[in-house]
């Protein structure tokens, strides 16, 4: 195991101070000068023609500068699918169609938030409501109402992915199962809700505050809508209350807000309700999965078939990707012979469905390990002895997909396994299920089209020892800054304190495509890596000068100390160094870039984090009541960088992922959300949460920097399937169908006390 | 949004019935607001006149005597109740019912008057005062009286309370011996509304073999809190048995009347109805048994 | 709509604010008084991260009327380190990572403080049911469970 100086070593986050003294300042508490605010108009009704708009009350109230709607915009439908322009088919602010319920049609600027949304009452939309339809099996039917005209059926993007025979597979199997699930929905719930400030300045400027996961995307999104030149607009985003998935894509608050700045000249806030969060912000994609498995009896696996349809809402949003990953990480974390998916994504008149913390992976590994324990069931094998026959293993490729090399897996086993057997005997009505998963560490895809390096850094050393660090990427609470300033300080061989941060401010950082896709670590944390080695490698020229050492020596900075590898004694202060070093270079502060892009990495990801999740549960044999009582997990990150953040996200990561399996849902009548609160819909709270046990296996990934992979999201797959297969072995009763809910718990056991009386 | 109102701070129940009479029906009382606040910001209640009784002294207290039984004023608060050393003594099922009462933070501000004149077929403390055979004072300017807390619910939020009329305190006979109060409610996240819940309140005879007295009161199946009357009268001079609580508990899932919402189906609640029943039941008898005298 | 007089307390600070009876208690704070580091999450009094210290206790300064303040005492998250320190409690949320997207945080720190106000040495249960209230969605709670023991365990006593 590595000792290093900087990184795995428990350090206040970066950001800490500011946040715990409430002096953090987020887009939510910006407040400029003349200020306005903004409220948005939405439609009520599921899909319907937007006949007029009549604004001229609500512009008559007073304390009301402005109101916009779909005819101020350029008319322009835009996504993040910028590569295929079919799947760019989103306007924000609806000229003549609306397809959900809480789509955007005006916006009004006034001089408060109350006179903002009594203007809304006053705009007169004359609607001629349209047929709609709900679920995807109905939409893809002939006949059902269509919701764009280039989609033949509602469907909106289909994925397919094949490796072996898998009819042949079937054939040379000894048993076989075919089971239906149906994966609800979730709501990323950012204590942060949505919002933005746009200011648009006489000299036709654009500089927009907004709590976002990439700013990168937004300012490329909102001038390419706006029309306006790329580097005319600005995004500024320092602090961001909350992501996981939903502050990516460029959202109502950001356009309009903008909209209405450029009309009125005066910067315009627009902050989302949080009932306006749950209707009107994109959410995970339900879907209906199948899954057929063909194993040989020993517990070998040999086929898989996986059909899908997910529920997309009215656009594409980031939708196409959650399709590919849950068909591509079905087949995670195991070795298939051969296995086959087919997933369509349907138009529903619901609100868009797009990226939540997995991506598709939450889903298809609920499914996926739920089938898993119900084979080893059926065929008297224990449920770690089939996953362990099957794992993944270092270089292991998954047939034209994607190279694994760093891989734990089979340690993550073994560690779970050893914390099953010390549970001895578990009281009655208890029951431990495990799942395991394996996750990406950089999503590849470049569906956005971007010309730029995947991420980039650059560095600036000052007089003083001071580095700045200026990177792309977007802290939401994960800890990338304090995971970029760590991997730059142990690269360049100074100590945290001396790393000055510069991000969250298109006009002054280096591109990065933003917290997404579990990518910070490995794709922000590479360029830092590159930057900061070449910094250093300019500083260690300035070293090996003044010392004269030996041509055969080679020199190192650890701990501000520059110094010969094989004699450390020998060496001089990094401060020292630094302030001669500038001096030689003409006065120039140290300067230094990094980069980098995935090449030739396969479809995915350059790498693959893995883990196994052992929940304990107890199921109340009168109610169905399910209580968390323990979980366990051991998880392969690769090297760890700070270990602080790693474990809280793993906490975090499974508090989501078991609202996900048996708390959180968002029951829809008719295209309308009926829980748009935090009263009805129901997160985890303190007193929800067990105990939970964090085992690091260390691994080294080459991909990485310093050995390092993702942590955080891939957490949020398994958490569903092991609490549903701690129910299976408390209960005998399967559910699959999420959440798994106290009332299916009954049913389910009704259902068996009367299968049984048969 | 909250719409503009004459904002008026009372010092004294006089005051406030003053104040009352005055703004006839266009008025609200606000105490802790707890449940006020947040159907005036989503604009489903606009008074013109908002009345403060938070800050009245003579609403806020917690009386104990030893034959008459327990007061507590309106404007008392949900923690004032949870860490009264005089409840915990008496009536220790209060502070059960208050320690799993939303948050901490709510419980710091809001009050039980407040609560019960809220009338959320929900509540917590509606099912618990009846099964502890309370009974509340009103007032308005002309005359004072006193309800069984039984008849004081009418219907989804919705209370005798006349316009004018301020509710000034609840009453808690004593607890005759013998006799345990129980509560329970079921709920996905903790302290959370219960999907249903129930109060069960048993006093047995000098032997401690037979039932004198039994209450079963059902929250959040109905529009108001209700007594399982039939399922009582099951119980009335009978010893416990398996099979009799069975059917107490079969007797209290058809008195309710439960609605289906995105929570629970009115199966479900009914039969969550019956599961309680019996656990409260079994539970109040056993604790009971233990009383002194 | 008339405004009223509003005399309050915060942070050892005395205000004199003329606001309308509508504002709520965390309007007043975040906008004419500019302590932003108390937040709003919801509209239903459900989500606590608006937590403050009123005469002492912790309430939701979302659910208060700014004129049911009046005459009080209130104590904010910017009111928590004196004279440039940082509170046992917030020395142990650093220490122990018990934050993330910070946005719950204020409101977190704030119930914190007030238990150890009553409890010297809560037990992890009455921790959690002390924090009920306050949901955050990134933490999973547990690091947070962790940093309140620790100052509950003596690992922070006031330096002389």
């Amino acid at each position: 195991m590595k000792k290093y100086t900087v990184i795995n070593t428990p350090i206040h986050n970066i950001d800490g101070i500011a946040k715990v003294t409430g002096r953090a300042e987020y887009a939510f508490d910006i407040k400029l000068p003349h200020m306005l605010y903004g409220k948005i108009l939405r439609s009520p009704y599921p899909h319907a023609k937007i006949l007029k708009i009549n604004t001229k009350k609500a512009e008559g109230l007073t304390g009301v500068k402005a109101v916009v709607t779909g005819k101020d915009t350029l008319g322009k439908k835009q996504g993040i699918w910028r590569r295929f322009k079919e799947l760019c088919d989103e306007e924000i602010l609806a000229r003549s169609r609306v397809r959900y319920i809480g789509e955007p049609v005006a916006a009004v600027a006034a001089v408060d938030e109350d006179t903002a949304e009594e203007a809304l009452d006053l705009i007169e939309v004359k609607y001629e409501p349209l047929q709609a339809v709900f679920e995807p099996l109905e939409a893809i039917k002939e006949g059902a109402p269509q919701l764009h005209e280039h989609a033949e059926r509602n469907i909106n993007v289909t994925r397919h992915i094949e490796w072996g025979d898998v009819d042949e597979g079937f054939k040379k199997a000894d048993y076989i199962r075919e089971d239906w699930f149906r994966c609800s929905s979730q709501h990323h719930v950012c204590m942060e809700t949505h919002n933005a400030v746009a200011s648009f300045t006489h000299d036709k400027k654009l500089t927009v505050w907004t709590s976002t996961q990439s700013h990168y995307y937004i300012q490329v999104l909102l001038s390419w809508i706006l029309g306006m030149r790329e580097n005319d607009v600005r995004v500024i985003s320092r602090y961001t209350g909350g992501g996981f998935g939903s502050k990516f894509e460029l959202d109502s608050a950001q356009f309009c807000s903008s909209l209405l700045s450029m009309k009125l000249f005066k910067p315009v806030k627009i902050t989302l309700t949080r009932e306006e969060e749950f209707m009107a912000t994109k959410r995970r994609t339900p879907m209906f999965y199948y899954l057929r498995t063909g194993v040989k009896k020993d517990g070998t696996f040999i086929a898989k078939e996986g059909r899908v349809f997910t529920e997309g809402g009215a656009y594409t949003s980031m939708g196409a990707t959650a399709l590919y990953l849950t068909g591509f990480f079905q087949a995670f974390p195991y070795v298939w012979p051969s296995y086959r998916y087919d997933g369509y994504r349907v138009y529903t008149n619901t609100a868009p469905t797009s990226a939540m913390r997995g991506f598709g992976a939450p889903q298809a590994t609920f499914c996926a390990e739920t089938q898993i324990d119900l084979i080893a069931n059926d065929l008297g094998i224990d449920p770690i002895e089939i996953r362990r026959k099957n794992a993944m293993y270092p270089g292991y490729e998954v047939p034209g997909q994607a190279t694994i090399q760093s891989c734990g897996l089979s340690q993550c086993l073994d560690k779970v396994e050893k914390w099953i057997k010390s549970r001895k005997k578990l009281p009655p009505n208890r029951g431990i299920g495990i799942a395991a998963y394996g996750f990406m560490s950089g999503g590849i895809f470049n569906w956005f089209d971007t010309p730029y390096a995947f991420s980039s850094a650059v560095i600036q050393i000052n007089i003083d020892g001071k580095v700045d660090l200026y990177i792309g990427s977007q802290d939401m609470g994960q800890g990338s800054n304090t995971t970029m300033a760590m991997i730059c300080a142990e690269e360049l061989g100074v100590q945290v304190e001396d790393i000055r941060l510069h991000m969250g401010d298109t006009e002054n950082c280096p591109v990065d495509l933003g917290a997404w896709g579990s990518r910070e670590t490995l794709m922000q944390g590479n360029a830092v890596k590159m930057a900061a080695a070449k910094a250093k490698q300019q500083i260690i020229e300035y070293a090996a000068a003044k010392l004269s050492p030996n041509i055969v020596y080679d020199l190192d900075i650890k701990d501000r100390w520059v110094h010969l590898i094989a004699r450390p004694e020998r060496g001089l202060s990094y401060y020292d160094v630094v302030k001669e070093a500038i001096r030689g270079k003409d006065g120039l502060p140290i300067i230094a870039r990094g980069h980098y892009t995935p090449h030739r990495k396969g479809m995915i990801s350059p790498a693959y984090s893995f883990g196994v999740q052992a929940v304990e549960a107890e199921v109340d044999p009168d109610t169905g009541k399910i209580t968390l009582k323990n979980c366990v997990t051991a998880h392969d990150c690769g090297q760890v960088i700070n270990p602080i953040g790693v474990e809280g996200q793993l906490e975090g990561a499974m508090a989501m992922a078991a609202g996900y399996g048996f708390t959180e849902d968002l029951p829809m009548d008719e295209g309308k959300i009926l829980n748009p609160n935090l009263v009805d819909y129901k997160v985890l709270r303190a007193t929800e949460m067990p105990e939970t046990k964090v085992i690091e296996v260390e691994t080294y990934e080459p991909e990485g920097p310093f050995g390092a992979k993702e942590a955080g999201e891939g957490l949020t797959n398994p958490t569903a399937g092991a609490l549903g297969n701690a129910v299976f072995h408390a209960t005998g009763l399967s559910i699959k169908n999420l959440p798994i809910t106290p009332e299916k718990i009954l049913e389910a056991l009704k259902e068996k006390k009367r299968k049984k009386k048969k | 949004m909250i719409r503009d109102f004459v904002y008026s701070k009372a010092k004294t129940v006089k005051e406030t019935l003053d104040l009352l009479k005055e703004f006839k029906e266009n008025n609200k009382i606000i105490c802790g607001g707890q449940s006020l606040l947040i159907l005036m910001r989503q604009g489903l209640v606009a008074p013109a006149n908002l009345i403060d009784i938070k800050s009245i002294e003579e609403l806020s207290y917690i009386n104990f005597k030893p034959k008459i039984g327990l007061k507590i004023g309106a404007a008392t608060t949900h923690s004032e109740i949870e860490k009264s050393s005089i409840i915990k003594k008496h009536y220790s099922v209060l502070i059960d019912m208050e320690k799993n009462l939303a948050s901490n933070q709510t419980r710091n501000w809001g009050t039980i008057g407040g609560n019960l004149a809220h009338a959320d077929p929900a509540g917590d403390p509606g099912p618990v005062f009846i099964a502890l055979n309370a009974a509340v004072k009103m007032a308005n300017k002309e005359r004072e009286r006193t309800i069984p807390l039984e008849e004081f619910f009418i219907d989804y939020f919705e209370t005798v309370l006349e316009d004018g009329e301020l509710l000034l305190e609840v009453q808690l006979p004593v607890v005759p011996p013998k006799t345990a109060t129980v509560y329970e409610k079921f709920n996905i996240i903790k302290n959370d509304q219960g999907i249903v819940s129930v109060a069960a309140s048993i006093t047995l005879d000098e032997k401690g073999s037979s039932c004198r007295d039994v209450r079963i009161v059902l929250g959040a199946a109905a529009s108001i809190p209700i007594r399982a009357k039939k399922a009582e009268k099951l119980l009335i001079g009978q010893k416990l048995n398996n099979g009799l609580l069975e059917k107490i508990g079969k007797k209290a899932s058809k008195e309710a009347d439960p609605v289906a919402d995105i929570h629970a189906t009115e199966e479900y609640r009914r039969y969550l109805v019956e599961a309680l029943t019996k656990r409260m039941v079994r539970k109040a008898w056993e604790q009971a048994k233990t009383q002194a005298r | 709509m008339e405004k009223q007089l509003l005399r309050i307390t915060v942070n050892n600070e005395t205000h004199e604010l003329y606001v309308k009876p509508k504002r709520l208690l965390v309007e007043v704070l975040r906008d004419e008084l500019e302590l932003t580091g108390t937040k709003r999450g919801c509209n239903t009094g459900a989500c606590c991260v608006c937590t403050v210290l009123l005469n002492g206790v912790p309430v939701k300064s979302c659910s208060i009327l700014a004129m049911q303040a009046d005459g009080t005492e209130v104590t904010t998250v910017e009111g928590l380190a004196e004279g440039g320190k940082l509170s046992p409690i917030q020395r142990s949320f650093l220490d122990h990572g018990a934050y993330q997207c910070g946005f719950c945080t204020s409101g977190m720190l704030i119930s914190a403080t007030a238990l150890m106000e009553k409890n010297k040495n809560p037990t992890k249960k009455q921790i959690r049911e002390a924090i009920h209230g306050n949901i955050c969605r990134c933490t999973g709670y547990n690091s947070i469970i962790r940093a309140i023991k620790a100052v509950a365990e003596g690992k922070y006593k006031e330096e002389g």
